[in-house]
């Protein structure tokens, strides 16, 4: 739809982006941006859409694959590709040997400087595997030797096309840091078919892709040509890598592959999710650095996308729901206060058992802080919290605590839980009965029901843990429970 | 022996109590306990995935404990690290580094050498002796890229001789090497008990393991024996060593791995 | 293409820069080398680590940190530099580490996304403040402005009687440093460079010992009570220092070529540390001066060719290295079955 529009000039809106940016307000060219009249505006979105879209379905096998550096080098090793690729448009044959070159015919032509670009990126692959496999130098070290080595060449050139009498060296310098205002027709004619071409092959062999990504060797044994398919992936990125230089720039068009699939990696755990959900951010960003730099021309995009990039990024890093720092920050704690639930609620039993008592008869706080060995207002604040969670009551002002019906069941639990595993670790693990303790301390609150009835399977006799005590069993936790409220009335009966 | 007090170091080299500990606060060892007599040759012996390896790494701090504490010499590691010495496994390092036999004895001098200081010409003196030792003087000069399995365990056993500690720890010296290696490091080993030293060792093999050591560690996951390696190395003990992992237990270990994720 | 690839004249462009330019080819020269040398120095150890790619890492990402200093001191002065640059430095290896070890993206991701990040923002900072920020554009950032070094010279005038013993010294009575009375000592940024180039050869000297053994065996070091983290974020802070020294003259991302080229040449050449420093060392001088000629004759950047320089010599070491060398593999395998004898020769000989 997008296509159609932008291929349709329109010269009344057909002034390059920051012609008049220096006179119009923000609000102005944010109005010029999403009215979306503008064909630059058009090619710079459908750019950056095309960008996202590339880049985040081939990235999702970059980072998978780890070789988040393998892109970085190869996108800084297209530059002389870049440079050479410009140069060959001065170039004209009119016979097989009859070759001339005019420095005024040079001229930005998308396709050649696709081609180099291409070409040199290929050639940076090959000379890393070749260094590694000739020499003892490590990847990383080759990976950085051909990034740089390469990127120093292309800075040779294009310093030496900036000496050339030319008009049309103006496009070029846009490679470093992106400018998706600069996106020309054909340049968009390029990135669409391309970006099919990612789009059917990533779609087509998505299994190839995924088992070789996983496991290579059982791949191998499986016969698919794993190696084969890693120079494919090789290429199709070298070609995002290339479509994408115009709009972000050499130095940080790799940020375009490695972010958004990183972002994506944070949020799911399955791979044809973590695909869509790259695209997305991908394209997103894109679009967003394409409008930033809109408002700003004098801003390149590239930083921009990245930067949008990397603040879905940082979102997936703190808020992700299963991985994200704060969500896992927000889980410790919230697991620690149930952790501290369930010692008091232990505490409380401990008291109840050391008297002989019914579960049904009341504890005073000081003992429960006595048992604890904490302050009275550390027990009063942590009885608080388990009468908020229903599992316990406190009558005279407080001073006095009681089981619910379900306080005692889980008190029970725990310390079952407790009295188990210690006798699981004196029985069957051979460790002495007095350091068990400490680590039934940590364990009570992990078992889960199965670990707990395998326990039951494997124990003989579980009544009594090491230490002589009874280990509280099924007709303990679901005693019928009477309380003879010593409080204002009959609580706790549901 | 669990219950008796924990003693001055003279007797014990070595002293543990009640060591838990594993990665990311996933445990791999449980309750350890353990008092190790002064001028044993202790072999560590276990199932893939006990946690022998883990052990040392505790003992040396590589690898922090949640609970328990480990004295040597009856301090704390940190106090007495001078005396330890520690044999790595040999796939650890990167043989390509570019330094020669001598270089790699030499680093184990550069605990006794300190900060600022060069080696010495004594110090080269000792580390000479103990690529001698380990007959690999000839090989000095040579980069150790170019030495086979058996020359590089050698050369970390030289270069723990040089350490000139009390204790040592190897982990899988007999990997990978040749038979002749292996008579050799296990004279050497002998050598150094009637010098006086400590010596822990993680074997991988149970039939030698009878012969080379005079008290065996038989561990998996928690301490299953330990004790004289004729009292110890019984059908019974190893049985319940090498009877398949406790799968409760690395289950409950799994739990608390992923708790701390 | 005569337009686009100039003749090779021996007279301009292997005569006249020595003949004729000698003040700007000099200190031109002499930055080149001391950046070579000092990040080949430290680039052996990121390589001996593989952290080459932590190098890669620093170098763009101390852009942000030149950039708020720059913003905030609104001066181009060593100390609020050095600062921005350390901080950004140690930023960067903390972010790498957060990413890697709190989540579950690999280190090569972490990485990627830490330095492209910084540099994004340092790209975008610098893009503001472009208007007064002189030195700080967008080109310098890529390849630098080595060919600048020599305009900004610190000179002192000279009375009579010192210019009398001044010029008795054989050394300074050229053109280089006399010019009439007046004494030129050197540009700020060569002595800038020439401090941070020596400091860094004193402390490989001093800790030879630790950096040694924390990078073969970090295992072996907490044993010897060497504490590998306090090593590894000295390591990163001097790095921040050389890469921010070097980045006015060759900019983020031609410094990684000088990290790494230099060690990795070293490493096909030689087997012990201090040859490869030796190694590291003539390299840095050799494309410092090979860079100046190819950047005479093609008229590039100089900084770029530099680097190209450095790649040349790589290649020929790789190709004419005794033990790893391309010839050696493709004069045959009969080599692999030398004798032991010879082995032996070999790896001693080299």
């Amino acid at each position: 739809m997008w296509v159609v529009l932008a291929l349709v000039p329109e010269s009344a809106w057909s002034a390059k982006i920051g012609d008049v940016a220096e006179e119009s307000s923000l609000g102005q060219q944010a109005f010029r941006f999403l009215s979306f009249r503008d064909p630059s505006v058009r090619y710079a979105v459908i750019g950056s859409v095309m960008l996202g879209i590339s880049c985040g379905l081939l990235g999702c096998f970059i980072v998978v694959r780890k070789m988040a550096l393998v892109g970085d080098t190869l996108s800084h090793a297209v530059l002389p590709g870049v440079a050479l690729g410009f140069l060959c448009s001065g170039v004209s044959a009119s016979g097989l040997f009859d070759w001339s070159f005019e420095v005024a015919n040079i001229t930005k032509n998308p396709a050649l400087i696709f081609c180099g670009a291409v070409v040199a990126g290929v050639a940076g692959t090959f000379l890393v595997n070749t260094l590694k496999q000739t020499t003892k130098i490590k990847e990383d070290s080759a990976l950085g030797l051909t990034l740089a080595s390469f990127f120093a060449v292309g800075i040779c050139l294009l310093t030496m096309i900036q000496g050339l009498e030319t008009g049309n060296k103006s496009g070029i310098d846009k490679f470093m840091f992106g400018q998706a205002a600069a996106i020309g027709e054909d340049d968009i004619r390029l990135m669409l078919g391309v970006t099919l071409l990612i789009v059917a092959v990533v779609f087509l062999f998505y299994k190839e892709l995924l088992v070789t990504s996983f496991d290579a060797g059982f791949a191998r044994s499986i016969a698919l040509p794993s190696q084969w398919i890693h120079h494919g992936l090789m290429l199709l990125v070298a070609f995002a890598v290339v479509i994408a230089l115009q709009a972000v720039g050499v130095v940080l068009v790799s940020a375009m592959l490695i972010t958004p699939a990183a972002a994506a990696y944070l949020l799911t755990d399955r791979m044809h999710r973590m695909l869509f959900l790259a695209v997305g951010f991908g394209v997103v960003s894109g679009v967003l650095g394409a409008f930033i730099s809109f408002l700003k021309p004098n801003i390149p995009t590239g930083p921009c996308m990245v930067l949008g990039a990397s603040a879905v990024f940082a979102v997936a890093f703190f808020g992700g729901p299963r991985h994200g720092v704060l969500t896992r920050w927000w889980r410790h704690v919230s697991r620690s206060k149930r952790v501290q639930r369930e010692n008091t609620l232990k505490a409380l039993f401990q008291v109840l058992e050391r008297r002989d008592a019914q579960p049904e008869e009341s504890v005073s706080l000081k003992e429960l802080a006595e048992r604890r060995r904490e302050t009275l207002d550390d027990v009063s604040g942590q009885a608080s919290a388990l009468k908020q969670h229903g599992l316990v009551t406190l009558h005279e002002e407080g001073n006095k605590i009681l089981f619910t019906p379900s306080g005692w069941q889980l008190a029970c639990t725990i310390v079952r839980n407790h009295r188990l595993w210690e006798l699981y670790l004196t029985n069957e693990a051979n460790i002495a009965p007095d350091h068990v303790h400490d680590d039934a301390e940590q364990i009570e609150h992990v078992l889960g029901d199965d670990v707990v009835r395998e326990l039951e399977r494997m124990l003989d006799d579980t009544t009594r843990d090491p230490h002589g005590r009874a280990i509280p069993g099924f007709a303990d936790i679901h005693k019928p429970f009477a309380p003879s409220a010593p409080g204002p009335s009959g609580y706790g009966r549901s | 022996m669990a219950d008796t007090p924990a003693t001055n170091g003279v007797n014990f080299p070595l002293e543990i109590h009640d060591l838990t500990a594993g990665y990311h606060k996933k445990p791999v060892l449980w309750g350890i306990d353990l008092q190790v007599p002064k001028g044993k040759l202790v072999g560590i012996v276990g199932p893939n995935g006990a946690g022998k390896s883990t052990l040392i790494k505790a003992i040396m701090g590589l690898v922090p404990p949640s609970s328990g504490w480990v004295k040597i010499f009856g301090k704390p590691y940190n106090e007495n690290r001078r005396r330890v010495g520690y044999v790595p496994q040999r796939e650890s390092v990167d043989w390509d580094f570019p330094v020669t036999v001598m270089d790699v004895v030499m680093m184990g001098r550069y605990g006794h050498v300190g900060w600022f200081k060069r080696p010495n010409k004594a110090d080269r003196e000792i580390a000479r002796d103990c690529l001698d030792k380990v007959k690999m003087l000839p090989f000095a000069k040579r980069q150790i890229s170019n030495l086979s399995g058996g020359q590089q365990q050698r050369v970390f056993l030289a270069r723990a001789l040089a350490q000139e500690s009390d204790i040592y720890f190897m982990d899988e010296p007999f990997a990978g090497v040749d038979a002749a290696t292996e008579t050799a490091i296990i004279a050497l080993l002998h050598e150094l008990r009637e010098k006086g030293k400590t010596l822990l060792v993680v074997h991988h093999d149970l039939p030698t393991a009878r012969n080379y050591f005079d008290q065996l560690l038989l561990l998996n996951m928690r301490v299953v024996a330990y004790g004289e390696t004729e009292e110890v190395f019984t059908y019974d003990l190893l049985q319940k060593t090498y009877g398949g992992r406790l799968t409760i237990l690395s289950e409950v270990a799994d739990a608390v791995g992923q708790r701390a994720k | 293409m005569s337009e686009f690839i100039p003749a090779f004249e021996w007279q301009r462009v292997m005569v006249e820069p020595w003949a004729e330019n000698l003040s700007t080819t000099f200190w031109i020269v002499l930055m080149g080398f001391l950046i070579t040398a000092a990040c080949g120095l430290i680039g052996n150890y990121l390589i001996l680590r593989r952290m080459a790619l932590v190098g890669d890492a620093i170098s763009h990402s101390v852009l942000p940190g030149l950039a708020i200093a720059f913003l905030l001191s609104h001066s181009l002065n060593t100390l609020p530099m050095f600062i921005g640059a350390l901080g950004a430095g140690i930023l960067t290896t903390v972010l790498i580490e957060l990413i890697h070890k709190k989540t579950r993206v690999k280190q090569d991701s972490a990485i990627g996304i830490t330095f492209s990040t910084l540099f994004a923002i340092g790209v975008i900072l610098i893009s503001f403040g472009q208007t007064d920020a002189v030195h700080l554009d967008a080109e310098c950032v890529l390849y630098g402005e080595i060919a600048f070094v020599p305009l900004d010279l610190v000179q002192t005038e000279l009375g009579p009687g010192a210019l009398s013993v001044v010029e008795k010294i054989p050394g300074l009575n050229s053109e280089i440093f006399l010019n009439g009375n007046r004494l030129t000592i050197a540009p700020p940024s060569v002595i800038r460079m020439a401090v941070v180039t020596g400091i860094t050869l004193l402390l490989i000297v001093v800790f030879y010992k630790e950096l040694l053994v924390t990078s073969f065996d970090s295992g072996l070091s907490s044993s010897l009570g060497i504490n590998s983290t306090v090593v590894h974020y000295a390591l990163m802070a001097m790095l921040s220092v050389i890469i921010v020294s070097a980045f006015e003259a060759v900019g983020a991302i031609l410094v990684i070529a000088m990290l790494i080229l230099p060690g990795a040449t070293a490493s096909l050449l030689a087997h012990r540390l201090p040859p490869m420093f030796g190694i590291t060392v003539v390299h840095a001088l050799l494309s410092a001066v090979g860079g100046i000629h190819l950047a005479t004759w093609l008229n590039c950047s100089p900084a770029g060719a530099m680097v190209v320089a450095g790649s040349v010599l790589f290649g020929l070491a790789w190709v004419f290295s005794p033990s790893q060398g391309l010839l050696r593999r493709w004069l045959g395998r009969e080599l692999d079955e030398l004798n032991e004898e010879e082995l032996d020769r070999l790896a001693k000989g080299v």
